[in-house]
């Protein structure tokens, strides 16, 4: 029964989501505020929908609902939500909706095409530092999809503003610019706790904090562009586009360590 | 600064050449996979094992380095500020305008944006500085850093790894050392769908007999004895191997599947145990398979060698023998064995400091930037003029401080 409902609440988030992203694309062509603050108001129900989701799935497998790839999938888009709410609400600006919502369903898209059997935990997750490094995962790949978005939306504000309807609805370079160093602030310190709780469970688990497996090293490899990113930022000036530049990339790679490494490199997160 | 970033993408593209490259396979495997000049630079590069190449330590020796020298340039120019650059003196020389002017005096206003030690340093002068430590959040990520790389190689370097595996009842050897493990006990708990729910080891160990001692080891929860931590690993079956002639018993040991038994009695006779099947069966092209993990039709495919030769390979189910000259050869008695994983490494604490250092470091980096407010009366006007100054907060302050200073009764003048 938890299944059902939680596949009827599933499918409502999408299709919000879906009504949001169509509605901020709308927005885009015809520049009316009132179908930004609709597609605004649907991704809000659709993240209440999908929150509730996770909750019934949750309730009904008796565990977080985070241990196999659809599971992570919809956790990964919720993450996404929610870091999109919070920097949309915080700082109003209509145009990150626009290229974040395509994110979100994207991600959203991946989960349901994975299948939606609930299984029990195999004896190596079930521990308690399961919901720690995955919870964190979800809130750091989150701020780097929201850093992407703000990012594409610097990168794409001078072709954008060409239009005298944007001007106001995308801030100012340096305000983007922020918003989005502040985002990948946010994911560097949540990737960072990722891969220290992850490195004590697999100490744990498999007798080894570090491994070089596909999805640790992978890890390591976005770390190190953010590293390099925020370097660049604070000491040789790297902002503006360069910065976006780099957000972008970062996020290409937070993709891979997702969805590449699961599907073409197995190793020992063969199963997340 | 630019020599860690150009060692920063090197390692990067190290850890991808090391993550998409299968790592270490024999030479045959690569020059099977990829076209001949690919798998030469492969194994010429050390790219078919990145992880433990000279040159991969090489690097991160390097990174150690470039922590080293950045932090240590920085360290003088750091302690001068945390002494003395935060201070009204430092604040008034700088070239701060006024952002607001006060009809009284702000401490109280201070106070409530969390500066709470509020100072007087001269008449008619307030000054209060907050988030004094978030200066050393990068410093103190580049000291994590360098913690725990030093934590993580030495850990390498001396660390002690070894695997014992067996049956209830056995007692072995740990690999070079004085101890010994007894296995008294190995349960694999299943739940009701026949998934594993945990694998549970009971074991004693003793060093020679002179001190002993027990825990029990599960998945995610290793017991520490002696100074060594023992882990729950792997599993998998074995059975009885028997060598028999005329109805005695000439051999007879515990065999692992995937593992070798020399036939004692026939010089240069060798049986491997290649697979075991708990429940028998064959799939559609007549391979051997098995149909769930319990023991209810027990098959042992077996591959028998005499010197290199190979003289056959068959299933063996329950019952069946081999039989070579006057000699009978079988298995029986199948069950699972465990395999436990023992491991000491004395720098694992240190890999763990650096991991805690780089998390506050950055909590502070990100999170606790340095702000200073004071405030100036104007003798002549009857006002107080207030300033600000944060290198990486100093908007948020400003628009902080207007609004707290709107939302008191404070007579402002915003400018």
């Amino acid at each position: 029964m938890f299944l059902t409902i939680e596949n009827y609440l599933f499918t409502a988030a999408m299709a919000v989501y879906l009504g949001g992203t169509a509605l901020f694309f709308l927005f885009a062509v015809t520049k009316k505020e009132r179908h930004a603050r609709i597609a605004g108001v649907l991704i809000t129900v659709g993240f209440v929908f999908h929150t509730l989701a996770l909750v019934v799935r949750g309730i009904g497998a008796g565990r977080l609902p985070m241990a196999n790839q659809y599971e992570f999938a919809t956790s990964f888009a919720w993450g996404i939500c929610l870091c999109f709410l919070v920097f949309y609400y915080r700082y109003r600006f209509y145009a990150l909706g626009v290229f974040a919502a395509p994110i979100l369903f994207l991600v959203i898209g991946y989960a349901a095409m994975q299948s939606r059997e609930v299984r029990e935990l195999m004896p190596a997750l079930r521990s308690s530092w399961l919901g720690i490094h995955v919870s964190a995962a979800i809130i750091a790949y989150g701020a780097f999809g929201v850093s992407c978005a703000v990012s594409m939306v610097f990168l794409c504000r001078a072709r954008l503003l060409k239009n005298k309807a944007w001007e106001s609805y995308i801030p100012e370079e340096e305000a983007l610019d922020r918003i989005s160093y502040r985002a990948v602030s946010l994911g560097f310190l949540f990737l960072t706790f990722v891969m220290i709780t992850g490195a004590i469970w697999a100490e744990r688990a498999w007798g080894s904090y570090w491994s070089w497996d596909p999805k640790e090293t992978w890890s390591l490899i976005t770390w190190f562009i953010y590293a390099a990113y925020l370097h660049l930022r604070m000491n040789r000036g790297w902002r503006g586009k360069r910065a976006a530049v780099f957000a972008v990339v970062g996020f290409a790679c937070v993709l891979f360590t997702y969805v590449g490494v699961n599907t073409l490199l197995p190793g020992l997160h063969s199963y997340a | 600064m630019r020599f860690a970033m150009v060692l920063l993408v090197i390692l990067a593209s190290a850890c991808l050449a090391g993550s998409l490259i299968p790592q270490g396979e024999t030479a045959a495997v690569y020059s099977g996979s990829y076209p001949k000049p690919a798998a030469g630079l492969i194994l010429a590069l050390g790219l078919d094992d990145v992880f433990h190449a000279w040159w991969f330590a090489v690097l991160a020796i390097l990174l150690c380095l470039s922590l080293i020298l950045c932090n240590l340039i920085r360290l003088p120019a750091l302690i001068r500020r945390t002494k003395d650059g935060f201070s009204y003196r430092a604040c008034a020389s700088s070239a701060a305008e006024p952002i607001l002017e006060l009809g009284e005096k702000p401490s109280a206003l201070f106070r409530s944006l969390g500066f709470f030690r509020v100072e007087a340093p001269e008449e008619n002068v307030v000054y209060a500085a907050r988030n004094r430590l978030g200066i050393w959040g990068a410093w103190l990520c580049h000291l994590g850093m360098l913690v725990l790389i030093l934590g993580f190689g030495l850990g390498q370097l001396t660390q002690f790894d070894a695997s014992v595996y067996g049956i209830p009842g056995q007692t072995k050897p740990i690999p070079g050392t004085d101890y010994a493990v007894t296995i008294e006990d190995f349960e694999i708990l299943l739940r009701p769908d026949e998934t594993v729910d945990q694998y549970t080891t009971t074991l004693t160990v003793s060093d020679g007999g002179v001190r002993t001692a027990g825990g029990i080891t599960q998945v995610n929860h290793p017991c520490k004895l002696f100074g060594m931590k023992f882990y729950q690993n792997s599993t998998g079956w074995g059975a009885d191997f028997t060598v028999e002639k005329d109805g005695s018993v000439l051999q007879q040991e515990f065999l692992c599947a995937g593992e070798l038994a020399h036939v004692k009695p026939v010089e240069g006779l060798t049986v491997f145990l290649r697979a075991f099947y708990p429940d028998y069966a064959e799939d559609d092209s007549g391979m051997p398979m098995t149909k769930s993990s319990a023991l209810s039709n027990p098959a042992y495919l077996y591959m028998l060698y005499y010197g290199e030769e190979l003289l056959g390979m068959n299933v063996l189910t329950a019952g069946q023998v081999i039989t070579v000259d006057d000699y009978t050869i079988s298995f029986h008695d199948p069950q699972p064995y465990t395999l436990i994983q023992v491991k000491r490494d004395p720098f694992e604490g240190t890999a763990a400091l650096g991991g805690g250092i780089i998390l506050a470091a950055l909590l502070l980096a990100f999170y606790c930037p340095p702000m200073e407010v004071w405030a100036v009366r104007d003798p002549d006007r009857g006002v107080w003029q207030v300033f600000i100054r944060s290198r990486k907060a100093e908007d948020r302050l400003h628009r902080d401080l207007l609004r707290a200073a709107e939302r008191s009764e404070y007579n402002v003048s915003d400018h």
